[in-house]
């Protein structure tokens, strides 16, 4: 009898378990090709589903983390062109490795900026792109969302910049409050290149993933 | 000399030692709107070690003995009261449209909203509209001057803590014309500091981990925000910064 009771709730767990990380995996994929807000609308939804639904997230799991990174963010955003243009006019004196291995850093110091916001999903948590405002068929636009928690606490303001490209919309820079993500970059990349090259700006944002 | 004349050269003196009337040479960084950097260097490693050994900690004791939603509700207080001098600042800038934002927003989270505690405003989707004397004072045609790095407040423009002075003078009258017990509104200017270093702590930690130089990051940030401020909530649409692609070219060749 108390066998089975606990065969029977271990079975339960597991099956719920499997309901609650099913559906987020089980989402239509974002479509790249249709309008922009909604198409933003949908990797952020994507995005929280897969959050709200992992225990592991809000524990703090760094790999968990840049796992969602990778395979829900990433496919549409173009980080080269993120790095390139914080990099601005150094860009084009880097070496091919030199550029490869600055994406890379670049990225690993904003997967951080991640990975403090996603802790703090919780199921109240929502964004919503506001009515789209602009030229529609420009090939640059801006996304403006807001982002609001459940607690009683005021939304915040973030817009997405996006370009588009072959394989549809791809998101190159974020503005948060009012601050654009490169813009806010650029001092510190021209001052960092300035004093130890481009070597030494890779070496500053590789140190500070320790 | 009476009150009022020593009152005046008091906060002359004080404008010029705390935003810097001495200039002193370029750090050597590519910025023009920087100046007084090596001394504003200086002045920020020391605010960065007082906030490590005192506010940060306090905050952060306070966020451990405090449940989110009263911390919550204690800071929504806190900036419903301040949303009465955005909202003055609003009028006098000729924003009548964000001054009526503003003042319902205030009416709803007094009353309905428990005093601020709830902020009802933002839970229906209007925006809070922040604004100060400094705000005020650009909207005037000040420019924003040299940027200057003040004792504990931090980041700031020669312009912006002239404003400062106004908004602390501001804020005193209206604790003092409300709250006469002196050691009450002392221990009330207290928890608002510890509030509201809790509410950056998040912000804070962000800046920590990202920055490559933080003294930059957060000066860059702070200049940014103060010019969209400026130009209004309305107008930032038209501000999108146009980054000089060097590859524009060879994508459009593709």
């Amino acid at each position: 009898m108390t066998l089975s009771f606990l065969r029977l709730s271990a079975f339960i767990t597991l099956l719920i378990g499997l309901m609650v990380g099913v559906p987020a995996h089980a989402q239509t994929k974002p479509n790249a090709m249709g309008a922009p807000n909604e198409f933003v609308q949908q990797v952020a939804d994507q995005v929280l589903a897969t959050l709200k639904a992992d225990a592991t997230v809000k524990a703090g799991d760094t790999a968990r983390i840049n796992q969602i990174v990778d395979e829900l963010i990433l496919p549409y955003v173009n980080f080269e062109k993120t790095t390139r243009l914080a990099a601005g006019r150094n860009w084009r004196d880097a070496t091919p490795e030199q550029k490869v291995a600055l994406v890379k850093a670049f990225r690993g110091t904003l997967s951080r900026t991640y990975s403090g916001a996603f802790t703090r999903v919780d199921a109240g948590t929502a964004m919503k792109t506001l009515a789209f405002r602009g030229d529609a068929s420009a090939a640059d636009v801006v996304v403006k969302s807001q982002v609001m928690q459940s607690s009683n606490t005021q939304p915040i303001a973030l817009d997405y910049r996006l370009e588009k490209t072959n394989e549809g919309w791809k998101i190159y820079d974020l503005n948060v409050e009012n601050i654009w993500l490169i813009e806010n970059y650029r001092n510190q990349f021209t001052q960092e290149i300035n004093k130890s090259g481009i070597d030494g700006l890779i070496a500053a944002l590789n140190k500070r993933a320790q | 000399m009476n009150k009022t004349s020593l009152l005046r050269w008091l906060s002359v003196f004080t404008l010029c030692a705390l935003t810097g009337c001495v200039t002193t040479q370029s750090g050597g960084s590519a910025n023009t709107n920087d100046p007084l950097e090596a001394s504003n260097r200086a002045m920020f490693e020391l605010n960065e070690t007082i906030d490590r050994a005192v506010f940060k900690p306090v905050a952060q004791a306070y966020a451990f003995i405090t449940p989110q939603p009263i911390r919550t509700c204690i800071y929504n207080i806190f900036l419903n009261i301040g949303d009465v001098w955005s909202m003055f600042n609003s009028a006098i800038q000729g924003r009548q449209v964000d001054a009526l934002n503003t003042m319902g927003r205030i009416l709803l989270n007094t009353t309905a909203g428990l005093g601020g505690c709830l902020d009802l405003a933002s839970a229906r989707g209007a925006q809070r509209i922040p604004n100060d004397f400094g705000v005020t004072l650009g909207v005037w045609g000040v420019g924003a001057g040299p940027y200057v790095v003040l004792p504990i407040v931090g980041a700031s423009t020669l312009r912006d803590g002239s404003g400062k002075i106004v908004d602390l003078y501001a804020n005193q009258v209206g604790w003092g014309s409300t709250v006469s017990n002196i050691d009450l509104r002392n221990s009330l200017y207290g928890l608002e500091a510890v509030v509201r270093r809790e509410a950056l702590l998040d912000i804070s930690n962000v800046i920590d981990r990202t920055a490559i130089d933080r003294y930059s990051f957060i000066r860059d940030a702070y200049l940014k925000r103060r010019s969209a401020q400026i130009r209004g909530p309305g107008a930032d649409a038209e501000a999108l910064p146009n980054y000089e692609d060097v590859e524009t070219e060879t994508t459009d060749k593709k």
